[in-house]
């Protein structure tokens, strides 16, 4: 009996579970178990291979990227065609979220650095979600706004220390 | 392949499965040129495999769209897989009560419309044969026989039509009383996963558009099917209850055929009007209830309720399709699904229209950035 039915009814390791992971995230830390369960039949789990664009600038964006495994590199390209690395992002790092919300055009390009699994949230899933469940959409959106505000209040300090430190490079930009 | 160092045995049983390999291509490849050389036998398979299974399914479909939000509201109690048992039995008490109202009369009314058609379409074409006979006496190179014996045709048909494939229309009624009810569940419970792994096929690249097109598009549908069959029972209820002031027999049926022939634009409900004026005009004779089943159907259900109350506010813009195209579709329909391709095939070309238009409205509201690059570079 167990033999043949333990194998179909072997619980998934608690670890490799899709909601495990999304909980060790730092977006999701604070969701709680039914939330993130929900939240795991809402997200896609997308495979990337090695050097794979994921989005371009100027691509209409509908939502952000966790990173399950692998790396990724946002960038910037110039006119001229030169890059620029903004940023280097690693497991449980996410990106993207700005257009999560709001439609907007993407306003840097990722790619991936190795292969890659990434899992994407998207606005349609979380407006669909906020229909059916709106407690479940409201405490998964409510994660997202501390962390994204977190990040605006840093920038805004980083932003309000550089002027301290560097007047004269935001002289020109105010006029 | 095999390296020489392998044992004899390990080599033999490698070339054993190397032959049965091969034999299995080679008849996999064999079957499948076969299929593929008699792409026509193919087509047909898939034709009539498909054709028992396509209005259940659209059928279904236009269910699951209808019972969506009624679904949805509930599912924050029950559940999905809940609310839509309690969906299903609401609807189904309200079907049960509709036909325990409904039998009683269907078979009076039947009997009796068994007996009335002839008449009424004998009285079709005396009055068709009257005016022809007007037309040759004031035009008299126009040849009219031609034109006589086909409606004759035709009228006889119908007659025979109704009352022969009754009884085979009820066995396949029985049929979609069985599937749809199935489908309608299946596609709401799973829909949304359906569609998930559909699109979970795109490459990555293109994977992000496409989930965000496809729930714009399936949005914009579900409002105009929900809009389309909303706006249909509402226009057979008015056409029920202004015919229901004059003696007319036959209110139901008409009101069910006005509100059917109302899912055709332009030409639908012209076409709805047709038996309940021939009914009137039989029947009652052209008088003050004649005139009154007229306007009911013309001023007040088309024009005022439809016109100027429904159209505005169900039916979004992006549905509207021109009368060119919406003559084209009826046509297309008529010719690969008779009657009801002639129905659905507006709402279907409207769909296509509606795709497009959002396909467009999308890649329109993402171009600003692109014509920013442009000026940059």
């Amino acid at each position: 009996m167990n033999i043949l039915w333990g194998n179909i009814f072997r619980k998934r390791l608690e670890e490799e579970s899709l909601a495990y992971f999304l909980g060790g995230a730092p977006v999701f830390a604070e969701l709680g178990k039914r939330s993130r369960i929900q939240l795991e039949s809402l997200v896609h789990v997308r495979t990337y291979k090695a050097n794979e664009t994921i989005f371009e600038t100027g691509d209409p964006g509908s939502g952000m990227y966790v990173i399950r495994s692998g790396s990724v590199q946002v960038f910037e390209r110039s006119a001229s065609g030169v890059e620029r690395e903004i940023a280097r992002l690693g497991p449980q790092d996410f990106f993207g979220e700005s257009t999560l919300v709001v439609p907007a055009k993407r306003t840097a390009s990722a790619r991936t650095l190795e292969p890659t699994v990434l899992i994407g949230l998207f606005r349609a899933d979380i407006t669909d979600l906020a229909k059916r469940r709106p407690g479940a959409a409201y405490r998964i959106l409510l994660c997202i706004a501390k962390v994204v505000s977190e990040r605006l209040h840093v920038a805004d300090n980083e932003l309000l220390r550089l002027r301290q430190s560097h007047p004269e490079c935001f002289e020109d930009t105010r006029s | 392949m095999t390296p020489p160092s392998l044992p004899l045995s390990r080599q033999r049983n490698s070339r054993a499965q190397a032959a049965l390999l091969f034999t299995a291509l080679t008849a996999g490849i064999a079957t499948g040129l076969a299929i593929y050389s008699s792409a026509a036998v193919f087509i047909d398979l898939v034709q009539t495999a498909t054709a028992v299974l396509f209005l259940p399914l659209l059928l279904s479909l236009v269910l699951a769209f209808l019972l969506d939000p009624p679904v949805t509201l509930l599912e924050r109690r029950f559940g999905r897989s809940g609310a839509i048992f309690v969906v299903y039995l609401l609807v189904a008490i309200g079907v049960l009560l509709f036909f325990s109202w409904l039998i009683p009369h269907w078979q009076t009314a039947w009997t009796s419309l068994q007996a009335d058609l002839p008449r009424y379409t004998a009285r079709l074409t005396a009055f068709l044969r009257e005016l022809l006979d007007q037309v040759q006496a004031e035009l008299p190179f126009v040849d009219t026989h031609d034109l006589m014996i086909r409606v004759r045709a035709l009228s006889d048909d119908l007659v025979r039509g109704v009352i022969i494939s009754t009884p085979k229309s009820a066995l396949r009624f029985g049929g979609l009383l069985l599937m749809v009810p199935l489908f309608t569940f299946f596609f709401l419970r799973d829909g949304g996963r359906i569609l998930r792994s559909c699109i979970s096929l795109a490459p990555n690249r293109t994977f992000e558009m496409m989930h965000d097109l496809t729930n714009l598009i399936t949005t914009q549908l579900a409002h105009f099917i929900r809009g389309r069959i909303i706006e249909a029972t509402i226009v057979g209820l008015v056409v029920y209850i202004g015919l229901s002031f004059t003696d007319i027999r036959y209110t139901g049926f008409l009101a069910v055929f006005a509100g059917i022939t109302n899912l055709v634009p332009y030409i639908g409900p012209l076409i709805g009007m047709v038996p309940g004026v021939l009914i009137a005009l039989v029947d009652l004779g052209i008088g003050g209830e004649f005139w009154w089943i007229i306007i009911t159907y013309f001023f007040i259900a088309q024009v005022i309720v439809d016109n100027f109350i429904l159209i505005p506010i169900l039916i979004s813009r992006y549905s509207n399709l021109h009368p060119l195209w919406v003559i084209i579709a009826i046509i297309i329909g008529g010719k690969l699904y008779g009657i009801l391709g002639m129905i659905i095939g507006v709402p279907i070309a409207s769909t296509v229209k509606i795709v497009l238009s959002e396909i467009r409205q999308y890649r329109r509201s993402f171009s600003l950035i692109d014509g920013n690059i442009d000026l940059d570079s």
